[in-house]
């Protein structure tokens, strides 16, 4: 009796504990997730930079308008991915709107975690006025099929950063000039781009020609390499289908690879490993020429050096340009009640219209995709980077956004990595990359 | 005292002991037996960190963990590292707690001193430490360039990232193959070293055949605890290479990267299940050999 006494004790207690762990309630949870009556409000959810405090600002325009209060919870880039994807495995997660890195459309849209905006997305927006490419990267899945999951927040590509006042030195642009036999101008391909950056590689006098984002840790390397992959005629996939092998082991993708390893050297100290806010931060401590980055990291520098820097599109092979694209849509989270997906269809619907985005542009790199005021003179003319962001749209392309992508980007990285390190030949190691991918897409029947 | 009053006692001690122990027992088995049997579990599906389509696959997972070269490059690497970083600790450890076992000035403070580094939490020195090894505007590096002498890229180059992070972790646990090399030392009997002076025996031979024996099972049983930690690395090399590095990619960071970047649950739960298999083969010939190490020395 007493035994069963004391086992009932251990349970209750056992219990009691678990019921406190269970009832503490985490004081960033929503009231409108703890399901208690409270003020209509939405949690957004995006990583931490500029632009998630320039949502936050219009999120309070909103509130003003509506009454629904709308919270940007800012995560570090470094863990949002994993938080995100363990927040899907709760049953209700604690954003109603994900602002989702454009390669996560194909996993939210095919394992159910993005609610599906097809059909109500076009009655409240005219879809013509978005940028194609920022629909078909940013919003549809699978690419270009009309089946809308999110609509465009950040419209982002890559874009280079010069030093205006090195290149408008009279001194540098003489020397410049008699070593090279032209002017000393910003860089149109990926040759001139190579010479500027010889040009100004001074490591003695702590100087340098370029920084690039290299980062293995998550996709660094692979978004500033498939810049000159493409731009080589290279490729990650058939142009209408899955298929890798034969497509991204080509002349054209190693060529770009080999260009990239070889501008690498033209770096500070341990450029061949820098992420995307160390590329920043070498520009920023005035040692290098020109960088290769996102440009919504651009109003920061614009800030930093005002009229000393200068912003152009990425150079061009042949005449070939494309940009890496990056930037996020907006999705609305499956796991949350209806009356939560209506009140984020509202703020959606608010954001999407042409004044709210008016107002964008004017935030810390709120950069739109709404076509008509990307293609006015007046957005253009508004900052030095305004244009070459609106030229970058034009020519923007993605990695995979299928769902297994997490896993292509990781083979990715792992052997552009080793062949920029030289570990491995270029060749050999595309060829080993276009067998795994395939190996990956065929596992999970995308090939 | 009668047996019918000490049997009474004994099952009222009993019932105390139940009630102590039991909320510990459940904690126990909901937090760490329930997860490693369901781990065994989601080994043999397809489970994925979001979507619902789950499905038995056998062993498939096992199939492809032990085909897969990055389990084998990471099982190799992870294992080199535990051999470099926990036999440079134990040497280092050792000669540390020698030149500490004796008494000097100020003792106390220079043994707080060293004890410092595996005081603090491993990621945040691992953040440090690619701070001052970074290539560009680290100190190390600083202070080679000031004098003249090349600057290594001690986290980017691919021959030195790895023994980059070796030397960061025995920066960080040789103070702790002291501290117990210390006990170990401290506990020994000095009648055993007087009757050695008496013998004349030689410094070495002291060394051999009385300190060293002496301190051998504590020193077993520390790299026996080192061993079990360092192949489970994952801060260090998180915080200095990130999960991805063929270079530096370790048993654990091969799990975090397969499990949270992924997302493949199952094949995840299949690679733990043999890395914990790994642990515990480990630990096995290690508390073995620490069994008999005592048996000898009783006997």
């Amino acid at each position: 009796m007493k035994r069963s006494l004391a086992l009932s004790l251990s349970f209750l207690l056992a219990a009691a504990c678990a019921g406190l762990t269970a009832c503490s309630k985490d004081p960033a949870t929503p009231a409108s997730a703890s399901g208690a009556a409270a003020a209509p409000s939405i949690r957004v959810w995006w990583f931490q930079w500029a632009p998630a405090d320039g949502l936050q600002e219009l999120g309070r325009e909103f509130q003003k308008e509506t009454g629904i209060e709308v919270v940007v919870e800012q995560i570090p880039l470094g863990s949002y991915q994993e938080k995100v994807f363990l927040e899907f495995g709760a049953a209700r997660t604690r954003f109603d709107i994900l602002i989702g890195d454009s390669q996560w459309i194909g996993r939210g849209a095919t394992k159910g975690l993005y609610v599906d905006l097809t059909e109500w997305l076009p009655t409240v927006v005219d879809l013509a006025s978005i940028h194609p490419r920022a629909a078909k990267y940013l919003c549809e899945y699978p690419e270009g099929s009309g089946k809308w999951f999110a609509a465009p927040c950040e419209t982002d590509a890559v874009g280079v950063a010069y030093r205006k006042d090195w290149f408008e030195d009279p001194a540098e642009k003489q020397a410049f000039q008699a070593q090279y036999g032209r002017a000393l101008e910003v860089p149109q391909s990926w040759d001139d781009f190579q010479q500027v950056a010889e040009f100004f590689q001074r490591p003695d006098a702590k100087r340098y020609g370029c920084s690039l984002p290299s980062d293995r840790s998550y996709d660094g390397l692979t978004m500033g390499v498939q810049n000159l992959l493409w731009a080589f005629g290279g490729r990650w996939h058939a142009e209408d289908s899955n298929k890798v092998v034969g497509e991204l082991d080509t002349p054209g993708s190693v060529a770009g690879v080999e260009f990239y390893k070889k501008l690498l050297k033209l770096g500070p100290n341990g450029a061949e490993r820098m992420d995307y806010g160390q590329v920043l931060e070498s520009f920023t401590n005035g040692s290098t020429a020109m960088i290769l980055n996102y440009f919504a990291f651009f109003p920061g520098i614009q800030q930093h050096f005002g009229d000393k820097v200068g912003f152009a599109v990425v150079p061009a092979h042949d005449g070939k340009r494309v940009a890496s694209l990056g930037g996020q849509g907006m999705s609305i989270s499956t796991r949350i009640p209806p009356e939560q997906v209506e009140l984020s269809k509202r703020f959606i619907a608010w954001f999407m219209q042409r004044k709210v985005q008016e107002q964008w542009i004017t935030k810390p790199a709120g950069f739109t995709a709404n076509a008509d005021i990307l293609k006015s003179a007046e957005f253009r003319a508004k900052t030095p980077y305004n244009a070459p962001f609106a030229e970058s749209v034009d020519s923007m392309q993605d990695f995979w956004n299928v769902p297994v992508f997490n896993e292509l980007l990781t083979v990715t990285q792992r052997y552009v990595g080793m062949a920029v390190d030289g570990e491995m030949p270029t060749a050999d190691a595309l060829k080993q990359l276009a067998i795994e991918k395939e190996r990956i897409l065929k596992e999970a029947g995308l090939l | 005292m009668s047996m019918t009053s000490t049997v009474p006692r004994h099952r009222g001690g009993s019932t105390i002991a139940w009630a102590l122990v039991g909320p510990t027992l459940v904690l126990l088995i909901a937090f760490n037996v329930f997860p490693l049997l369901y781990n065994v579990v989601l080994s043999f599906t397809n489970r994925e960190l979001v979507g619902d389509d789950s499905r038995w696959i056998g062993t498939a997972n096992y199939t492809r963990v032990f085909g897969d070269p990055l389990f084998a490059s990471a099982l190799r690497r992870t294992a080199l590292f535990v051999l470099c970083a926990v036999g440079a600790e134990l040497l280092l450890g050792f000669a540390l707690a020698l030149a500490l076992v004796r008494e000097f000035k100020l003792k106390r403070t220079v043994l707080a001193v060293v004890l410092v580094p595996m005081m603090l939490s491993p990621a945040v020195m691992g953040l440090f430490w690619a701070l001052i090894l970074n290539g560009n505007y680290g100190v190390v590096n600083q202070v080679l360039g000031s004098i003249g002498l090349p600057q290594p890229q001690w986290l980017t180059d691919r021959d030195l990232k790895f023994w980059s992070v070796v030397v960061i972790d025995v920066w960080m646990w040789t103070p702790f193959m002291a501290l117990i090399a210390l006990a170990g030392l401290s506990a020994i009997p000095p009648h055993l070293y007087e009757a050695a002076e008496i013998d004349r025996a030689t410094r070495w031979r002291v060394f051999a055949r009385i300190t060293l024996p002496m301190t051998a099972p504590l020193l077993g049983l520390a790299v026996l605890l080192r061993a079990t930690d360092a192949l489970k690395q994952f801060d260090l090399v998180m915080a200095t290479a990130g999960p991805n590095d063929a270079a530096t990619q370790t048993l654990s960071t091969l799990l975090y990267q397969t499990v949270f970047r992924d997302g493949k649950i199952g094949l995840g739960a299949a690679f733990a299940c043999v890395v914990l298999v790994v642990v515990i083969a480990l630990a096995t010939v290690f508390t073995r050999y620490l069994d008999h190490l005592r048996r000898a020395r009783e006997t």
